[in-house]
Order: structure tokens, then C-alpha cells, then sequence
């Protein structure tokens, strides 16, 4: 470093002028193996500030490089930023349970057994009632100009079809609505309800053929739901609001590389390749071991590559574009688990069908993380319980190994409700972690390849601005 | 990885953008697309 003041921000701190890295006020500036023939990462885990670099220069990259220079003067910006999108962010969602009960019986479900057999059902007056006081609430968090959104989310949430869709007609103008459901009960009449006012609708299917979906999602009596969820595949073609939840569990793992394809085939704008969640013993049963998780992933992965070259179609992967949004533009990720603390209790909560106030929907089944009630609690108090505060609490300094991790910010360390159920508390780890580095590095190999956008959704990137750009140094 | 390796790959790679932060989703649904309604 050229100057040699100290700067005025660490004269309390430590009487380092920050010459090198990783010692003193330096950098702290990690190297990453990625896997890749010319390049490694060098990564700051606290700013989230990545770069690649040729294996050959890393020696002079991590000495006095221009690259080095530039990072000193954006790290601070680059701080606060993550400061910002860790803790400073207010609700501006809600996953509404409004009903318990399902008609499904799915391996991994994280609702227990006897809410989604027997559970309780909101009326239409209650839940216009619920969502009068969410759209009353949002008005002090959310700026002028944007929507809370709200999804119907389950359980199956069309068993209370009726309420739902009295909901959507008279909160149209106050939220943006989305639907999750197994769509056996998506009929015509109902896809022309939802389609014609823009509700975004998301489907649930764990495979390509009947044989595979239906050894996770199958009804009490064991009648699988794949030829549902087809048939609202093929009346949703061409709607661009809707898209299918792969669950990834060792049921179908190995079938990924065609799930991909049967859905580019049936042009399904987006989908998610879920990680099985492991919140109740249940789901365990399926849970895939992380390598092998990560290498049928990463195939898939590569496959979505393949299509797009071959016949200019995407199929976005929803959580893994989220990733590579994550490292490019920290901020303008969507989905929120993969931060810490992750969007649990603090960017979205969830309603239970009683009007039971729960950080995520993750955690509908543990009564111990309820926070409040909606019909009776102030929301803004609610957020501030207990309850609440373990999970927004729960950030990866405090957890091994993801406190010296230097991916920390792009894994977020997910997910608090399995850390607190599978491994016994919030300073633990989730079901995956190996998974999730796999991840990363593959996301780092293609933006050294330069075929980051081809994973990424068309306009991803409006609104934001470039904050650091090495080509420019 | 072959067709990239015959490109001149660059040899430092690195860029940062930002924005206002609106994330808002959990896994269980895909909130992407800020203009579906």
C-alpha cells in the first residue's frame, strides 16, 4: 500500500496501516479451490468480495496488485452492504398457510402428520380478515411503489379455495400473490382464475415419469399426483408466472439430468432443484448423501447448459440462479435462505391456518417457535419474541465451521429449523454442507468461463448498478 | 471446459453489482420474476 497513514477509521483498532493481507487491518482475503484448469478464488468471507485469478498469479494478486488496491478503497462499501442485506431489512412477505390439511401424504413435508389429516381451516371471513391486518402491517414496512407479496402455501392451500380466491379478488391491488400447490385440485376453472389476474402459480414434482414422482408425492392411500401436476403443466405452457419445485432426495437424485429435460420439453420458464429440507424425522428417511446429491446436481446443472446452446430455450434452476446472483450481486438475490440469518422472521414470516405467527413456514410444526397470533398480537412485537429472535439470531460466526468458511455469504449455512430439529440447536449446522460448497464452486467455474448468464434470468440484473468491475482497473 | 480452455480466459476476473435489497423468498417458492403481476 502506497499510503502510509493509518487510516483514521482503525487508529483505535490496531496500529496496522493494512500493508498485507491477512494480518493486521489487511484484507482478510481467502483462497478458494473451484476446481478449475486456469483459475482459483481469492475470497474476503466477511464482504463477500470474490475474484479469480490464473493459478500462476496468485502470489502477486495477494501481494500489492492493482486488484488489491482497488478492493481496499470498496471494502468498506462492500461491508455495509452486507450489513445492510444481513440485518437490515424488514418484512415484505408472507407464506400463508390457510389451511392444515392436505390430501397428500409426501415423504419430507415438514407439516406433521396429524395437522395435515385433521388441522384447522380458515374460514373467508377470517381470512380476509388476516390479510386486512398483513396489508395494514406492510404499510409501515414496505416503500411506496412496491407490493408485500403473499403465498398461499401449504398443506395444499386450494382446499380452501374458496377463501383464497375471495382473498385474491379483494387484496388484488394490495399484494402480489403466488400459489403453491400439488394441483390435484388445479382444475380449468381455477387456472383461469389465477392465470387471468397474474397470481403466480407454483407446481410441485419430484420427476420425470409417474414411476419416480410419485414415490415422494402420493396421496393417504398411496395414489401418486404425477398425472395432476402433468395436465397443469400442459394447460400453463406458455404462462409466464409459473413454475415446478423439484425436491431433490435419493429417490430421484440419479434422474435429474431427465427431469431437466421433461421439463425444458413441457418449456417450464423456471424451476427449483431443491435440496431436501430435513425439519422432521420423516424426510431423513430420503436424505441423499452430499457428494452424491452434488454430482447429479451439478449434471443437471450442466444439462440446463446444453439445452439453452442447442435450441436458445432456458430453463432457469430458481436456486441456483439465486447463488450465482448471490456472489455477483449480493444484493439483488430473491431467495433468502442462503444468507445469514437467513429471511426466517425478519424479510418474510409465516401464517398458520389458526392466525399462529411462525418465522417460516418451516416451522409450522414446532410449536415452540411460535411467536404470536395474528388475530391477537402486534406483528411488530411479535417479531421482536423469542421465537423469533433465535432464528434471526442465527448467523454463521457463530456456527463451525462456517466461521472460518470462506463462502459463508454465499452458502448462508441453511437451515435453522433442520439445525435446531436433525442437530440440536441454532449454533449447529443444517443436513448439508458439502452440497452446498459444491455448489459454490461450481457457480465460481462458470463465471470464470464466462457462461454465468446463461443460468441467470433474462433481465436479473435491472436496477442495479456496477460496484466494482476488475476489467476496469 | 475444453472449448473455454482455447479462449483467452482473462487473468483476473472480478465484479460486484448492487441494488436496493428485495429478497423476500424462501425455498418453498420462486419469487424471481419482480414483474409477474
Amino acid at each position: 500500500m502506497k499510503n502510509d497513514r493509518i487510516p483514521k477509521a482503525v487508529d483505535k483498532a490496531a496500529p496496522s496501516r493494512g500493508r498485507f493481507v491477512n494480518t493486521g487491518n489487511g484484507p482478510t482475503i481467502q483462497p478458494v479451490e473451484i476446481g478449475h484448469a486456469t483459475h482459483v478464488a481469492l475470497v474476503d468471507p466477511d464482504t463477500a468480495f470474490w475474484s479469480l485469478v490464473r493459478r500462476d498469479q496468485l502470489g502477486d494478486a495477494l501481494n500489492d496488485s492493482p486488484l488489491l488496491r482497488a478492493y481496499r478503497k470498496k471494502s468498506k462499501t462492500f461491508a455495509e452492504e452486507m450489513r445492510m442485506l444481513r440485518f437490515g431489512l424488514k418484512p415484505s412477505a408472507v407464506y400463508f398457510n390457510p389451511t392444515a390439511r392436505c390430501n397428500l401424504n409426501c415423504t419430507y413435508c415438514y407439516i406433521p402428520e396429524p395437522m395435515r389429516r385433521s388441522g384447522p381451516q380458515m374460514t373467508t371471513a377470517q381470512l380476509l380478515d388476516a390479510l386486512a391486518r398483513l396489508k395494514a402491517y406492510f404499510k409501515t414496512t414496505v416503500p411506496k411503489g412496491r407490493l408485500p407479496q403473499i403465498v398461499f402455501h401449504g398443506s395444499e392451500p386450494l382446499l380452501a379455495r374458496e377463501a383464497v380466491f375471495a382473498g385474491i379478488e379483494k387484496f388484488g391491488k394490495d399484494f402480489r400473490f403466488g400459489v403453491q400447490t400439488n394441483a390435484t385440485f388445479l382444475d380449468d376453472s381455477a387456472i383461469e382464475f389465477l392465470t387471468s389476474r397474474g397470481v403466480g402459480i407454483g407446481l410441485s414434482l419430484d420427476g420425470h415419469e409417474a414411476s419416480i414422482a410419485n414415490r415422494t408425492r402420493k396421496t393417504w392411500e398411496g395414489r401418486g399426483a404425477f398425472e395432476h401436476v402433468t395436465r397443469a403443466m400442459d394447460k400453463l405452457r406458455g404462462y409466464h408466472g409459473y413454475n415446478v419445485i423439484c425436491t431433490v432426495t435419493t429417490e430421484n437424485m440419479r434422474h435429474l439430468v431427465k427431469i431437466v429435460d421433461f421439463f425444458h420439453k413441457q418449456e417450464v420458464p423456471a424451476c427449483m432443484l431443491n435440496i431436501l429440507r430435513c425439519t422432521l424425522p420423516s424426510s431423513r428417511k430420503v436424505k441423499p448423501r452430499d457428494a452424491d446429491a452434488a454430482k447429479y446436481f451439478t449434471a443437471a446443472l450442466d444439462r440446463t447448459y446444453e439445452l439453452y446452446k442447442r435450441t436458445g430455450r432456458k430453463l432457469i434452476v430458481a436456486n441456483f440462479a439465486n447463488i450465482l446472483v448471490g456472489i455477483i450481486a449480493p444484493t439483488a438475490r430473491r431467495l433468502m435462505c442462503d444468507i445469514s440469518p437467513c429471511g426466517g422472521g425478519r424479510c418474510f414470516f409465516a401464517v398458520a391456518p389458526n392466525g399462529d405467527l411462525f418465522p417460516c413456514s418451516e416451522f409450522i410444526g414446532l410449536p415452540q417457535f411460535k411467536g404470536g397470533n395474528l388475530f391477537k398480537d402486534s406483528i411488530p412485537q411479535v417479531l421482536t419474541t423469542e421465537p423469533f429472535a433465535m432464528v434471526t439470531g442465527r448467523k454463521v460466526e457463530d456456527i463451525e465451521p462456517c466461521d472460518r468458511c470462506a463462502i459463508r455469504h454465499f452458502c448462508g449455512s441453511p437451515c435453522p429449523a433442520e439445525a435446531h430439529e436433525m442437530n440440536g440447536g441454532m449454533k449447529q449446522l443444517g443436513a448439508f454442507c458439502e452440497f452446498y460448497e459444491e455448489q459454490v464452486r461450481y457457480a465460481l467455474r462458470l463465471i470464470a468461463d464466462g457462461k454465468d448468464s446463461a443460468f441467470l434470468w433474462d433481465g436479473w440484473d435491472k436496477g442495479t448498478k456496477t460496484a466494482f468491475d476488475a476489467s476496469t482497473i | 471446459m475444453k472449448k473455454v480452455a482455447k479462449k483467452q480466459l482473462k487473468n483476473v476476473i472480478a465484479r460486484r453489482k448492487c441494488c436496493q435489497a428485495e429478497g423476500t423468498g424462501l425455498s418453498h417458492y420462486i419469487l424471481m420474476d419482480k414483474k409477474s403481476k
